[in-house]
């Protein structure tokens, strides 16, 4: 299995604060990659120099072989990297179709003159992308829910929705901030059911997570950070019982 | 040369008559996030009340004057009470705080109007002995607004910096959030931030109506001139919002060496649109992460 | 009966203004100051193109469009930065610019002065005389601008503005170029309200920069306010309650420098208290 997204020697600091200092990883294509490390680690900056909602102070982005340094967010996700949120920002005011209808790439109804001349062939596309949409939402068991205001669905269900929008994005690297964080047991078996289903249709997963036994079940390879660097890289059951790594992020050494 | 040197000194004259309006503009924006159309009328109101204090009420000049800014602080407080509180509260868009001071500031003006009418006002008495310096004429009334500007603007810079509100205004700045959690008491501290806000633009309003007269919309080109001077200067430096008001009047005044009077709002404009279009984060202000993940 | 022609096209001409400022606040989220100077920026296309170069009305109104939506882009440049506030500040410097330039081009505008003897709207050679004429063609252009708004609103493109006005980083990370959509939201805005100036020039017969103030931007804002913002009819309703309003404070029989101040004073109420008790306007949905 080949690496489908890298990072090498990005760097990056707000301020005096260097978030991100000198990390490389790759990542392999059609695998669980979860990143951890203890809080202020440079997790989720990292997640935003992937994603191009922060621009490297230095080092290079390469997705899919190509040099995305740069890039800005939208251009990343087109291409076939998206990204969650840890505050979810499902958009509330929508319906969970129109949530779902609205991460469908390429659509020609977004081109706002189409609209005007090519009015029959965009209500196609668009019969056809609401099948699409609803395939997503059949991807986590809520079909039901199509119709709702999506700040009707629980917390869960939110969670659960932010990855059928990765899904609804026909997205190839899905990147998950913190999917289980706040989920009660149960949710957490589904939203994990979930990511696992998403390597099985050939997509790529990394996720950021402080819930260790996750971590340890879902993983194929785990990443360490600690203070802007990659300390670690390899299989669940090495990384999770290094006894020098688990006091890192117990914050008992340095 | 004469011409130039005598617009550059009434370029500082103006500017620093800015320069009030837009500290305490900038001030209130970057404390409480309020985008406060309503100062300009704050501002007119406190020229007015010491025109008609003096004209209508016969009093001293040093009663009225300070009687004047008491007003304005009153009317400043009592626009952040009654209008803007209720909507934080409700915990309403930022949309609605910047509509409803909109709608404010069209009120007052109006008011301003229907009470005084649309003369200039302006106090008949001593229309300042003048001041010749060289080639360059100034009329007391303008050198005071050098002068106060200057001194205010030190004031507030010294204050914000030592003194107990000022930090907890700063506190309040940069992280609202952690601000409430610690404990600090966020609406009593609004309300302080809008009296002190109102009561630098009012030594402004004052010094207006001594020098030129004041007009009942005369607070709409003094916030758009606040405005422009908070965000050149960089919306986080209080000194650099005074600065880029000086600076703005400068540049106002020696262009209408080159064009005329008229198309002082254009300069003024183009010169934003430049700093919004290269260096969006102003003079001094600081790199804003574009997003906020 | 004359008169309640002329206050129904009013209505209709300042509910295209609105309706299309609508798109900007209601739908996109985009506060925009600068609406009122569109209006003008076709008001004053048309009169200067049929009154100095004789062109036919259309194609003046066309033009107009044409440098509003150019114009337009202009003002969505700040709107790349993430915080509204920048926008605000821009739009405003742009009223007050354009503003500036209808008063102060002497040369082109005529200034204070303004410019009269606009001649009447035609229509493939038949002019539009009279008041049930300029109701007719009114009611012609409300429904094309009504037209392009359903269609704008309705569409995929529409639903990533609403998404842009909740949560427009949440759509970024969707892969949409948010940028593009905004900029788009404001030229189509500035077409429709510059295609309500041109209507309101050949009408009137007579403009002056003072139609065209910040004044007038407040105004189409209370009417979006007002009517409800998000919704297709709000706009209108709005117009109508803005213009009827200060038509019956002339039966109350106050003085005529007066009214016009307690006019604007009502809108600048009239905004306040809509924001506080009634933020939805009398169309919209409780959120």
């Amino acid at each position: 299995m080949g690496v489908i997204l890298e990072a090498r020697d990005v760097s990056k600091a707000f301020g005096g604060l260097r978030a991100v200092n000198g990390a490389s990883v790759a990542f392999a294509a059609r695998q669980i990659t979860s990143i951890i490390g203890p809080n202020g680690a440079g997790k989720t900056t990292l997640f935003n120099l992937l994603t191009g909602f922060v621009a490297p102070d230095a080092g290079r982005i390469v997705f899919e072989d190509t040099d995305i340094t740069g890039w800005p967010p939208y251009r990343v996700a087109i291409k076939g990297l998206a990204r969650s949120f840890q505050d979810l920002r499902v958009l509330t005011q929508m319906t969970v179709l129109e949530n779902l209808c609205l991460a469908r790439p390429n659509q020609a109804g977004e081109q706002l003159l189409a609209n005007f001349f090519s009015g029959r062939r965009v209500r196609k596309q668009e019969a056809a992308e609401r099948e699409r949409a609803l395939e997503a939402l059949e991807f986590i068991r809520l079909r039901e829910k199509a119709d709702e205001p999506a700040h009707r669905l629980s917390y869960g269900q939110q969670k659960l929705l932010v990855i059928a929008r990765l899904v609804a994005m026909d997205a190839e690297v899905m990147m998950l901030d913190e999917p289980t964080a706040g989920l009660d047991p149960s949710m957490i078996e589904r939203v994990s059911d979930a990511i696992r289903r998403l390597v099985e249709l050939g997509k790529t997963v990394v996720l950021v997570e402080h819930n260790l036994d996750v971590v340890r079940a879902l993983s194929e390879e785990v990443v360490f950070m600690n203070e802007g660097r990659v300390l670690e890289v390899g299989p669940p059951a090495r990384v999770l019982s290094d006894r020098d790594l688990i006091n890192v992020y117990l914050g008992l050494s340095a | 040369m004469a011409l130039l040197l005598q617009l550059l000194a009434n370029g500082l004259v103006a500017g620093s008559s800015w320069a009030m309006v837009a500290l305490g503009f900038g001030l209130i924006f970057r404390v409480t996030g309020t985008f406060h159309f309503a100062h300009g009328s704050v501002y007119a109101a406190a020229g007015y009340l010491a025109y008609s204090g003096v004209a209508d009420l016969g009093l001293p000049w040093g009663i009225a004057f300070p009687l004047a800014a008491i007003g304005a602080v009153l009317l400043g407080c009592s626009i952040e009470v009654w209008i803007y509180r209720p909507l934080r509260r409700l915990e309403a868009p930022p949309l609605a705080l910047l509509v409803s001071s909109l709608g404010v500031a069209v009120f007052l003006n109006n008011l301003l109007g229907l009470v005084w009418s649309y003369q200039s006002r302006n106090l008949p008495t001593a229309a300042g002995t003048g001041y010749v310096l060289g080639p360059v004429d100034l009329s007391s009334f303008q050198v005071a607004t050098v002068a106060v500007g200057l001194v205010v603007t030190i004031g507030l810079i010294i204050y914000m910096k030592y003194s107990s509100l000022g930090l907890t205004m700063r506190a309040l700045a940069n992280t609202p959030f952690m601000a409430r959690i610690v404990g600090i008491p966020a609406e009593r501290v609004t309300v302080l931030t809008f009296a002190v806000g109102s009561l630098l633009a009012a030594p402004a309003g004052i010094l207006t109506m001594l020098d030129t007269g004041v007009l009942p919309d005369m607070g709409t080109p003094a916030v758009l001139m606040a405005t422009i001077a908070v965000f050149v200067g960089g919306i986080a430096s209080l000194p650099g919002a005074a600065l880029a008001a000086g600076l703005l009047g400068l540049l106002v005044n020696v262009g209408i060496w080159q064009w005329s009077a008229r198309w002082q709002n254009a300069i003024a404009f183009s010169l934003l649109l430049l700093f919004m279009v290269c260096r969006p984060r102003g003079l001094f202000g600081l790199k804003q992460r574009q997003v906020k993940v | 009966m004359e008169y309640i022609l002329h206050i129904l096209i009013f209505m209709g001409i300042y509910g295209i203004a609105a309706a299309s400022f609508n798109l900007l606040i209601g739908y996109a989220g985009l506060f925009s100051l600068a609406h009122a100077a569109f209006f003008g920026v076709g008001a004053y296309s048309s009169a200067l193109l049929t009154l100095r170069l004789d062109w036919p009305p259309l194609a003046a109104a066309a033009a107009g469009m044409a440098i509003a939506a150019i114009l337009s882009s202009v003002v969505a440049l700040p709107s790349l930065r993430v915080s509204g506030d920048y926008l605000v500040v821009t739009s405003f410097g742009i009223q007050v610019l354009l503003y500036t330039v209808f008063l102060n081009w002497t040369g082109l505008t005529r200034g204070a002065m303004g410019l009269p003897g606009i001649p009447p709207a035609s229509l493939l050679g038949l002019q539009v005389t009279g008041h049930l004429g300029y109701v007719v063609l009114t009611l012609a252009a409300l429904a094309f601008t009504v037209w392009v708004l359903r269609r704008v609103v309705l569409s995929p493109f529409g639903r990533v503005l609403k998404g842009i006005r909740e949560d427009e980083v949440a759509v970024e990370a969707l892969g949409k170029h948010v940028y593009r959509f905004k900029v788009l939201a404001f030229v189509v805005a500035g077409s429709l309200a510059s295609l309500g100036g041109s209507l309101f020039a050949h009408y009137v017969s007579f403009i002056d920069p003072y139609s065209f103030t910040l004044d007038e931007s407040v105004f189409l804002l209370g009417s979006v306010i007002v009517g409800g913002t998000a919704t297709l009819r709000g706009p209108f309703v709005g117009a109508v309650i803005l213009v009827g309003i200060p038509e019956l404070l002339r039966f109350v029989g106050l003085p005529q420098n007066v009214a016009a101040t307690v006019r604007q004073m009502l809108f600048g109420a009239l905004l306040v208290v809509f924001m506080r008790f009634r933020p939805q306007g009398i169309c919209g949905e409780q959120a």
